[in-house]
């Protein structure tokens, strides 16, 4: 039933040109970031990792959540159109398949994007003539980011499915971004989703979790907000009644 | 008058006023307390001109997504509840829709910029800022976020209304609080070929580095009146080219 779910929201997303959205934001905060680290240099003089301060800053931590909230909304966007919530509450599929076929999709959409963005940082790299190794943490920049995009996609899919309109939700997620950089601020980063991909990739500390504790933490963190945020979705397509 | 009159009518269970309001203080609150930290650290910098310049740099990310938000929610729900040939039978030319969707538009984000002024002006006294309330600055601040913004407006309709589908018109809007937060990094050339960065731009206070000491530079309405100029021929182009183009546009 998932399976069929997945390949509805595939059909859904035909012809919508959302991969044009998708990948402007990676191009122009590896532009930005690229332009502004070849222009200073003298300053900025550890590599790939001042490399990765400038082209990663606004976009993990302003500009990646909010592209997460138009991609969420955007899942949601023709079941608020003509009627559709009555259609796919009548159709033979459980709300559980609906909803986790949403953030699936979602999530092949995330990793799109922060292929796209890691790519662009590599190639953004060489051509600006960096020749020492990449950093060590590359990979966990992006899995990690990954896994907190994942749990931020969950809340603004919840939001995408409760609000008909499409700009509140990103409105929301927009105030959340920055009450995450509030909460990582105060060390409190590993309770709240938004907090938890400046966490992640490494935007704001490059140093990476101080300890291996911290990294289960920030997994079973995430995790946990994955499964409470979408059996609560879930739990509220079940129970209450939709307004189509 | 009436169709603007009209437009809030539509809006007026949308709560769009108090969301943007819920959101603006959230960017409030963030400068304020940037503001209350940095004076703690260095109380020489409890002055107006601190606030002023921190709400200026904060404004170019927030506000572009801002009028975003307020402009899609104006227009999509027309494109929502299919009301676009219901309104066009009505005896109002297409671009006297268009006008007063914009106005509408103007004004809900013109009381955000008031709120804005109405916040530091109370921030600096609760602070005790040695300094008397500088209406001048205040006012050059206030115009200067107004006509950035009505240009944006004008921008976002167009797109709003011209594209259906709203995710366009919100990434547009993303796209613009991204380089209005980073245009300061722009040679200046480029920069002035962003409207989103006319936020900082056109701020009345400007900060340099001497020898690693924050300095502020105060601008005279005279020193921004040529951007202003410009600014207002390209808001008149983008609104005209968007009316035009939408008045023409089938439905």
């Amino acid at each position: 039933m998932l399976k069929r779910c997945i390949s509805a929201e595939w059909l859904k997303l035909r012809h919508s040109r959302i991969w044009m959205i998708l990948m402007i934001l990676p191009i122009i905060s590896v532009l930005i970031g690229s332009a502004n680290f070849y222009m200073n240099q003298g300053v900025l003089a550890n590599e790939w990792y001042s490399l990765w301060s400038q082209v990663g800053l606004f976009y993990g931590e302003f500009f990646f959540p909010i592209l997460i909230s138009i991609s969420c909304a955007y899942m949601w966007r023709l079941e608020h159109l003509n009627k559709n919530w009555n259609m796919m509450m009548t159709a033979p599929v459980s709300a559980t398949s609906i909803f986790l076929s949403k953030m699936l999709v979602v999530g092949i959409q995330l990793i799109f994007i922060q292929g796209l963005f890691f790519l662009l940082y590599l190639i953004g790299g060489k051509l600006l003539g960096l020749t020492s190794a990449l950093p060590s943490e590359l990979f966990e920049w992006f899995t990690q980011g990954l896994v907190a995009s994942l749990t931020i996609s969950a809340l603004q899919l919840s939001f995408s499915m409760r609000f008909r309109s499409f700009a509140v939700p990103i409105g929301i997620g927009l105030c959340f971004t920055f009450l995450g950089l509030g909460m990582y601020v105060l060390d409190l980063g590993m309770f709240f989703p938004y907090s938890l991909l400046t966490m992640g990739m490494g935007v704001l500390s490059q140093s990476g979790f101080s300890s291996q504790s911290d990294y289960v933490l920030f997994l079973i963190s995430n995790l946990l907000y994955i499964i409470v945020i979408s059996l609560l979705a879930i739990h509220w397509m079940r129970k209450k009644d939709v307004v189509a | 008058m009436k169709a603007i009159r009209l437009e809030f009518y539509k809006l007026r269970h949308k709560h769009l006023i108090v969301m943007m309001t819920l959101i603006l203080l959230v960017e409030i609150t963030w400068a304020f307390m940037a503001t209350s930290m940095s004076i703690s650290r260095n109380p020489e910098i409890a002055r107006w001109e601190t606030l002023i310049l921190m709400l200026s740099t904060m404004n170019g990310l927030f506000l572009p997504i801002l009028s975003a938000i307020c402009v899609s929610r104006i227009c999509d729900m027309e494109h929502k509840g299919n009301t676009w040939k219901l309104l066009l039978t009505i005896s109002v030319k297409r671009w006297h829709l268009y006008a007063a969707k914009y106005m509408c538009a103007c004004l809900v984000m013109l009381w955000m910029c008031i709120l804005q002024v109405f916040s530091i002006s109370g921030f600096g006294i609760i602070k005790g800022f040695e300094d008397p309330l500088p209406f001048l600055l205040l006012a050059q601040f206030l115009s200067g976020t107004v006509l950035a913004n009505m240009v944006i407006i004008a921008l976002q309709q167009w797109v709003s209304m011209a594209v259906k589908n709203q995710a366009f018109a919100l990434t547009l809007g993303m796209i613009g609080g991204f380089i209005g937060l980073a245009a300061d990094l722009f040679p200046f050339g480029i920069r002035r070929l962003f409207v989103w960065s006319y936020y900082s731009g056109l701020s009345p206070v400007r900060q340099n580095y001497v020898n690693e000491q924050m300095q502020f530079i105060t601008q005279d309405i005279s020193d921004l009146l040529p951007l202003m100029s410009l600014l207002i021929m390209a808001g008149v182009f983008i609104y005209l080219a968007g009316s035009i183009h939408i008045s023409r546009q089938e439905v």
